[in-house]
């Protein structure tokens, strides 16, 4: 039987690599980048949670991004190599006619008619502005060769590649992490299921500002434990995170919890409860409930009878709320720090008492195992565009014609051509400036 | 309950006297370079050394109000303007002090630009009321105390101004355009290549701070809100800014896109850094709102 051969038709190479083409294409590139600027201005106008949950967090947006990286691969890989030998491996000797070809070319009147003197003249000069010399020899004399910002060429492979690290390390960090939020008063403790560890709060001090207006720092002191045995300790405030094993407990808020005991005057049997802002008790069986709503650290009552504090001094603890029945707001109710209360319940008279507060630090407890790679991709980024955008690379190749006694300088540079131009200009001058010294 | 740094009347009078004293000379710097523009050559190098001298005022309104607010002058709409309006000012001195008398017309441009952002600091809150500039002392909120503060205001000062430049020459290239090589105006103004290479390179420049004020702002976000990245309003507007300035960049390098076309994508950036700036605090809601 004849040795059959797979069909694959030239056509299906070509489509497949057209398509290659495409995916890694600037085109590609410019219309994704659109599409997401285009999107994400839309987004922004309206509601911010809403937002984040039907765009940000969509499929289609998560999608439109991975394309992007895909994009972004794909040019990285298939300009790896052209780029390095670019960069890395110029053709340093040109013969006269690709010279005269070059983006910038230009033949100076000299008057002296050696090769050596005229080329070692041009080298020098080329060196003194910062350039890299060679000088190589060819069939049709010698070609001075110089170049400057070479790395330039690889920024914007370096940019494309620190990009994709930075989305990398995003992915892995929301596929490997979590979120929580969590919180207490000295001597709680809680468990954070995600990260199999558990949180003891010995702590909590708050420091108020020399103005009093400015709402307070407060530091806490946390003990975390796995299996019962301690992993680490620290204190959490603002900006003050407690890091450890690509977890992070931070410090998002804070909270007074007041205690206040309960005592029916029927019986004088009392028991105390710790309230929270939004926190609530059940005072009797038909469901007449105290819920808190504020807890105010120097209270007052503004003009509008809008009740509010002066400042974070704790001059006039209150703690104000609502009694509820049947479903119903009925009255305020507004403890004050020893000062008895007396609430009519279907269960007789309540008296309610504010002993005290303390203060408790409001958590959120993250893990993000893919910060390290989001940093180094961001260290690279800034390189990179440094790379890009400070070091314009530029090549120049002198040769000599001894039949008109001028030096031919072709030069070459993918950016910032008026500049090089002028550049090139200059030192032309200073070239033929120096004959005849 | 907002907090407040008590200062002496005095020292607010220098403050102000001070501002004043630079959004004059802006102004009067503004008006030279127009009238070196408008073929009077002779008045360039005077603009210059008006510019230079509104610079340096309006660097002692920084001193005053460093000294005043026991920080640095970068928190709050009225601070941050003034210092995104040095910035500028700087960028562009020191773009014009490489390239010498070149680069006078730019100045043209460039100082209207100036005036244009000290408006929004003084006029424009008088009549859209939405826009509100205290020139309050305030103090520093918890949050904001971090040395990332300062390492991610510079950057998007810097951006900003680099942007502010890059939008100038925009404006620039639109005028020699219509006007045409041959007119008196087009005559004034560099060749069309040359100012989009300058066009270029201030929004290269820009685009390099705009990254990092991006990235320092995250890793600030990441320290103290818990998440480098919250989708908020002001993120989203920084990072579409950063977006049509990459279209613009590549639409440059690869596709060797020029003209008008680049032009528009440059005027476009420009727009999308103004929202951020102005736009997301006054119209958008977010937990920038200090900004
Ligand atoms: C999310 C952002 C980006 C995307 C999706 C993207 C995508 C691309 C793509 C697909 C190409 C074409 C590759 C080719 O045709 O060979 C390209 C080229 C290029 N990009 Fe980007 N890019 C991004 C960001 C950047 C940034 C921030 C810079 C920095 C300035 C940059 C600089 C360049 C340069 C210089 C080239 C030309 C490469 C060359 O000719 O060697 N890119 N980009």
């Amino acid at each position: 039987m004849a040795q059959e051969k797979p069909e694959l038709p030239q056509n299906n190479i070509d489509t497949f690599s057209q398509l290659l083409r495409f995916l890694s294409s600037m085109q590609l590139g410019i219309i994704l980048l659109l599409a997401l600027a285009f999107i994400s201005i839309i987004a922004t106008l309206g509601e911010h949670e809403a937002a984040v949950q039907n765009v940000y967090r969509s499929w289609w947006y998560l999608g439109i991004m991975a394309f992007t990286a895909l994009n972004l691969l794909l040019c990285t890989l298939r300009r790896f190599r052209p780029i390095m030998r670019l960069a890395f491996q110029p053709q340093k000797n040109k013969t006269v006619t690709a010279i005269s070809k070059m983006q910038i070319f230009r033949s100076v009147d000299i008057d002296f008619d050696d090769e050596n003197n005229a080329l070692n003249t041009a080298k020098e000069v080329l060196q003194k502005n910062g350039y890299k010399t060679s000088m190589v020899a060819g069939t049709d004399g010698s070609t001075v060769f110089a170049e400057r910002g070479v790395w330039g060429y690889l920024g914007s492979l370096l940019t494309h590649a620190s990009l994709l690290i930075i989305l990398l390390g995003a992915m892995y960090g929301s596929l490997t992490g979590f979120e929580e939020r969590n919180g207490g008063i000295a001597g709680d403790r809680f468990t954070v299921e995600n990260g199999g560890f558990e949180v003891a709060i010995t702590a909590v001090r708050m420091e108020l500002e020399e103005d009093p207006t400015i709402r307070p720092r407060v530091f806490s002191d946390v003990i975390v434990l796995k299996d019962g045995q301690e992993v680490t300790s620290g204190t959490v405030s603002i900006n003050q995170p407690l890091r450890f094993a690509g977890n992070t407990i931070y410090h998002t808020s804070f909270s007074y919890v007041s205690d206040i005991t309960i005592t029916s005057l029927q019986d004088g049997k009392g028991y105390k409860v710790q309230l929270w802002d939004h926190g609530q008790v059940r005072l009797d069986h038909e469901g007449t409930i105290l819920h808190m709503m504020q807890f105010f650290p120097n209270f007052t009552m503004n003009q509008d009878g809008i009740p509010s504090s002066k400042n974070y001094l704790p001059e006039r603890p209150v703690h104000a709320g609502l009694l509820i029945k049947n479903g119903r707001a009925v009255r305020n109710v507004f403890l004050q720090l020893n000062k008895p209360e007396v609430i009519e319940t279907a269960e007789g008279e309540v008296e309610l008492l504010l002993t005290g507060f303390q203060h408790a630090a409001i958590y959120s407890i993250t893990r993000n195992l893919g910060r390290p790679i989001l940093f180094g991709g961001a260290v690279l980024l800034i390189i990179g565009l440094y790379l890009c955008f400070f070091l314009s690379p530029r090549r120049i190749w002198v040769k000599y014609d001894p039949e008109n006694a001028v030096l031919l300088i072709g030069g070459h540079s993918p950016r910032q051509k008026v500049f090089f131009a002028q550049e090139l200009e200059r030192m032309e001058k200073e070239i033929s400036g120096r004959e005849g010294e | 309950m907002a907090g407040y740094i008590p200062v002496s009347e005095t020292a607010v009078f220098w403050e102000n006297t001070f501002f004043s004293l630079a959004s004059a000379l802006y102004i009067l710097a503004m008006l030279f370079y127009l009238t070196h523009f408008s073929s009077k050559k002779q008045f360039g190098r005077f603009a210059a050394i008006v510019l230079r001298l509104a610079f340096l005022t309006h660097s002692v309104f920084l001193i005053l109000r460093t000294i005043n607010v026991q920080r640095v002058p970068f928190v709050g709409p009225y601070e941050f303007g003034n210092t995104f309006i040095w910035a500028t000012a700087l960028v562009y001195l020191w773009t014009e002090w490489r390239l010498k008398e070149k680069y006078y017309a730019v100045g043209a441009f460039l100082t209207p630009m100036i005036a244009l952002y000290i408006a929004y600091l003084t006029v424009v809150p008088r009549l859209i009321p939405i826009v509100r500039i205290s020139r309050a002392h305030q103090q520093l909120r918890p949050v904001l105390q971090s040395p990332w503060l300062k390492i991610h205001v510079s950057a998007s000062v810097l951006g900003y101004a680099g942007f502010t430049l890059a939008f100038a020459t925009a404006i620039m290239w639109l005028v020699k355009n219509k006007a045409g090589e041959k007119s008196a105006l087009g005559q004034a103004l560099p060749h069309k290549n040359t100012l989009e290479e300058y066009m270029y390179r201030a929004a290269a420049f820009g685009f390099l701070f705009q990254s990092i004020m991006i990235i320092t702002g995250a890793i600030w976000a990441d320290t103290s809100w818990g998440s480098y990245w919250r989708w908020d309003p002001k993120e989203m507007w920084a990072l579409i800014t950063w977006f049509v300035y990459a279209v613009y960049l590549h639409a440059r390098f690869t596709q060797g896109w020029t003209g008008l076309r680049t032009v528009a994508l440059v005027m476009v950036g420009w727009v999308a850094m103004v929202f951020t700036w102005v736009g997301v605090a006054w119209l958008l809601t977010g937990i920038h709102s200090f900004a």
